[in-house]
């Protein structure tokens, strides 16, 4: 008898909320995809590639850290969405109750209810994860350029463990609340529910314009402050800020609906014209109930617009950075005393990478590091001097193509490294001025004209600022200068022949670190190819694109979730309103006009705050992409745009759809 | 003169085959300009069905209603709108005020959807603002007025388009009986001075006192009239009081 009750509530249910069951399914489907990625093929293959480069490993812990963070949003519009159809259900379990059902017996149908709509949700929420998996899968590894071998349906079993014990907490906060919520109400006041419902809160149209204008300083002071301070100092200002922001935007919403109300009763030929009074009463209304929740839908649409802005910008970014870092096919640095050129090729040799037949081109050069100590340490604002001869120098050069370069006798030249020191470098601005550098007993004068950027080998670190040295001057440096004697080797693949030498130098490198061992203990060495540096590049890409379209999609779906649920079930208690409408005669279209009005300005006013917030919020955030490159703000903005009109516009129409059909009581 | 509602031959029945329920069946009635008349009946005689299939809120089975020339049964719904809008007012047992709006944008609300310009709107809903006696609460919502001055505000708001008919279904049913007077003497009022039509289902032998005429229903057919004439609204009560003995007369037999 229960489990019939539950069951045909649940039907009813689900079809007067399906845009929230629909949203509960796609919460399901998306934790289930970003949750199951480890079991993904295409990550297991980009795993096995065994080239310590180790970028799935980063991406899984952190999609474990923010799906925490996910599940609590999604737990906030569960509850929320519970609270909401069970206050529209007061009326309903007061007559259960009047009929002589007990308490218990009550909490019990709203427990199957819980546990069916639970169930429902995750069957089909896993269904589909499990299928847009694969589409994933499918999209990584057209990114990584992954030949599919063997594309084959994957289950994760880790996955679907983790989604149905997330989602079977929430479930049974559900089901503790509701019961809560049973025992603890009147019969009176559930059977009473709906005149309660009906009583409004008016403000006056002073407190509230009063109110616009705290809210609005507030927002330009939490502005001037973001854009001012930056995004990345977290002091206590910052939370000053982020509460200011806050509150700001709590009093805009606030007050706004009464301004707006004022404003248009000016103009009385607006205002007395159709419906138009009714909606901006209807809007004034809703908004003194809605204010709340209006302020955490534009907060969570802010924080979908800017991840996914960001990430996007991010990941266009890094590919860009890409290239830049890798200008040799290969790079074999070591580190080591006594090491020089000739043991290194042998011992590649030795490991089975033979560098004259594999590699089409090749040098293998020194940088020693010079120890610096007293005046010249605090003059160049160093410890450590790296130096190179300028004839490896070019020989450096010419490997990547492009003629060398000559220093005035008694002069030295520069070699700026990369990022970050590229954008604040004390040994450049020594150069600049035209500090001179004592190095082997000699004085040598900066050469104004030598100064070299750009990445000298493929390395995945960045790459100090180098000193170029004339050769005699280099020869001279005695022993005991030298700290450390770094060694490089930097080569090109033969054409046509990139992956069967990838493999063979990734090969031997066990073989050559065996090889390295006999020779002595103390050594550092690495191996850095740009196929890796790609790869790294890639992964960082993937990473920041997963993670920002994750939480972007989550934010953004619960967002629309909660106002869609709001408007439909106060098109409900509206019902009443239109049908007094319908017998003063308002056509049908009229009130339709009246319903959509009021949806687009429960939706779009959020956003739009959303937007100003967030135009003002990435402004801020460049300064910290730019450090890692130009961000291309163009593309990543529209594409963005794209990706939130397009899900948010879909909600606003089913909405509109829903409401519709309700208003007209089909 | 042509009457300014005919209903002829009405019929409605709820349900499919098999069951039945006939709400009215086969009722004429007609009801002339400036006439306060009164529908009676016990509870489900069909009274309520009877003003909502002229309301154009419900569609009968059979039979036509004619209001000020127009045959409303056969209007298709764009019509039956505009026909709500320009021909008839409603008044409520809960007087179905928007509770949004004040009383002045209730009572605006239904020449603005008319698109009335607004100083012909303002002017004129001070005028029926007076005629009512509600002008010192015209500023008030809903729920800061008392439940005769909703009523009242909710009946200006069927007289501002200067209907040809006006409809009340138990206009005084959620009424003390202090306010009940009080919006009967302006219904009569309101009858006397515009000459309103006004057609009033009701329950109450007192509220029905108003009326100039009186039709009782039972089962849904037309039981019998009661023309007030020249007699004073107590004489006119005792008749109306022997009637609704009279329709109760079923249970009366049985004691």
């Amino acid at each position: 008898m229960f489990c019939k009750l539950a069951l045909r509530n649940v039907r009813r249910s689900v079809r007067d909320y399906t845009l929230y069951f629909l949203t509960l399914m796609f919460g399901v489907c998306v934790f289930y995809v970003f949750n199951s990625l480890e079991n993904q093929w295409v990550m297991e293959a980009l795993a096995a590639n065994g080239r310590n480069v180790n970028y799935t490993g980063v991406i899984l812990r952190l999609v474990d850290v923010i799906s925490v963070f996910v599940v609590v949003v999604l737990a906030c519009l569960i509850l929320y969405a519970n609270h909401f159809m069970l206050r529209r259900r007061k009326k309903e379990l007061g007559t259960y109750l009047l009929l002589g059902m007990t308490q218990r017996n009550v909490s019990i149908i709203l427990f199957l209810e819980t546990l069916c709509i639970g169930l429902l949700a995750l069957a089909a929420g896993l269904l589909m994860g499990f299928l847009a998996a694969q589409l994933l899968s499918a999209f990584t590894a057209s990114l990584f350029q992954v030949v599919v071998e063997e594309f084959s349906f994957v289950f994760s079993w880790k996955g679907v463990g983790k989604t149905v014990l997330y989602f079977a907490i929430m479930f049974l906060l559900v089901m503790l609340f509701n019961a809560v919520t049973v025992s603890r109400k009147k019969l009176i006041d559930l059977l009473r529910a709906q005149r309660e419902n009906q009583q409004l809160r008016l403000r006056s149209v002073t407190a509230s314009a009063v109110m616009l204008i705290v809210g609005v300083v507030l927002l330009a002071v939490a502005y001037a402050m973001l854009l001012r301070r930056g995004l990345l100092r977290v002091d206590e200002l910052f939370w000053v800020m982020l509460a200011m922001g806050t509150v700001g935007t709590l009093l805009f919403f606030r007050s706004l609906s009464g301004f707006l109300l004022k404003l248009c009763k000016g103009n009385r030929r607006f205002y007395y014209r159709g419906l138009n009074c009714f909606v901006l009463r209807q809007f004034n209304a809703s908004i003194n109930t809605n204010y709340l929740s209006m302020t955490v839908v534009c907060l969570l649409l802010l924080l979908a617009i800017g991840v996914t802005a960001c990430s996007v910008g991010v990941n266009l970014t890094v590919e860009g950075k890409a290239d830049r870092q890798a200008p040799v096919d290969m790079t074999l640095f070591v580190e080591m005393d006594d090491f020089t050129a000739e043991d290194m090729a042998q011992c590649m040799k030795d490991a089975g990478f033979d560098l004259d037949t594999c590699l089409e081109e090749y040098v293998i050069v020194q940088r020693p590091v010079l120890r610096i100590e007293g005046e010249t340490k605090e003059k160049w604002g160093t410890m450590f001097l790296y130096t190179i001869s300028l004839s490896d120098f070019n020989e450096l050069l010419a490997l990547q193509g492009e003629a060398p370069m000559t220093l005035a006798p008694e002069r030295y030249g520069l070699a700026v490294g990369t990022e970050p020191e590229e954008y604040m470098d004390q040994q450049k601005d020594g150069w600049k001025e035209g500090k001179t550098l004592e190095v082997g007993g000699q004085v040598l004068r900066a050469d104004p004209e030598f100064c070299h950027t750009g990445a000298l080998y493929t390395t995945s670190s960045s790459i100090s600022t180098v000193f170029v040295l004339p050769d005699d001057v280099m020869e001279s440096i005695q022993p005991e200068e030298i700290s450390i004697m770094d060694l490089f080797l930097a080569g090109n693949y033969p054409k046509g022949a990139e992956d069967e030498t990838e493999d063979r130098l990734w090969d031997s490198y066990f073989d050559f670190q065996d090889k390295l061992t006999e020779k002595g203990s103390g050594y550092s060495m690495s191996f850095s190819t740009k196929q890796t540096e790609y790869m790294e590049a890639m992964g960082t890409k993937l990473l920041v694109l997963f993670l920002g379209l994750y939480l972007g999609i989550i934010f953004l779906v619960t967002s629309a979730a909660v106002l869609a649920l709001q408007q439909l079930s106060q098109a409900a208690d509206n019902l009443q309103r239109y049908q007094v409408l319908s017998r003063l005669g308002v056509e049908e279209n009229m009130r339709d006009r009246s319903v959509y009005t009021q949806i687009f300005l429960a939706f779009f006013l959020p956003l739009s705050l959303a937007i100003v917030h967030s135009i003002v919020g990435i402004k801020a955030a460049n300064e910290v992409i730019q450090q890692l490159g130009k961000l291309d703000a163009v593309s990543s903005t529209v594409t963005t745009a794209v990706i939130i009109l397009l899900v948010y516009g879909a909600y606003f129409g089913a909405t509109c759809a829903g409401a519709r059909r309700m208003v007209r009581g089909k | 003169m042509e009457p300014i509602l005919t209903v002829s031959h009405l019929q409605k029945y709820y349900g499919s085959r098999g069951s039945v329920t006939r709400a009215i069946d086969d009722l004429s009635l007609s009801v002339e300009q400036g006439e306060f008349v009164g529908i009676m009946g016990a509870s489900g005689s069909g009274k309520t069905t009877l003003l909502n299939c002229i309301a154009t809120i419900d569609r009968p089975t059979a039979g036509t209603i004619t209001v000020g020339g127009d045959t409303i049964t056969t209007l298709r719904p764009a019509a039956l709108s505009r026909f709500r809008r320009e021909k008839l007012g409603f008044i409520f047992q809960d007087c179905n005020l928007l509770d949004t709006l004040t009383a002045f944008e209730n009572i605006a609300l239904a020449l603005s959807i008319q698109k009335r310009p607004p100083h012909e709107i303002e002017q004129k809903v001070r005028e029926s603002a007076r005629l009512l006696e509600i002008e010192d609460c015209l500023h008030k919502y809903p729920y800061q007025m008392s439940g005769g001055q909703c009523q009242r505000t909710a009946a200006a708001r069927a007289i501002i388009t200067d209907p040809a008919l006006v409809l009340a279904d138990e206009p005084t049913g959620a009424l003390d009986s202090k306010a009940a007077r009080l919006l009967l003497d302006r219904f009569e009022a309101l009858n006397h001075a515009r000459q309103t039509t006004i057609l009033m289902v009701t329950h109450d032998a007192f509220t029905a006192s108003y009326c100039h005429r009186i039709l009782f229903i039972k089962d849904g057919r037309a039981f019998t009239e009661l023309v007030r004439g020249e007699s004073s609204r107590k004489a006119f009560f005792n008749r109306i009081i022997e009637v609704v003995t009279l329709l109760g007369g079923d249970s009366g037999d049985v004691l």
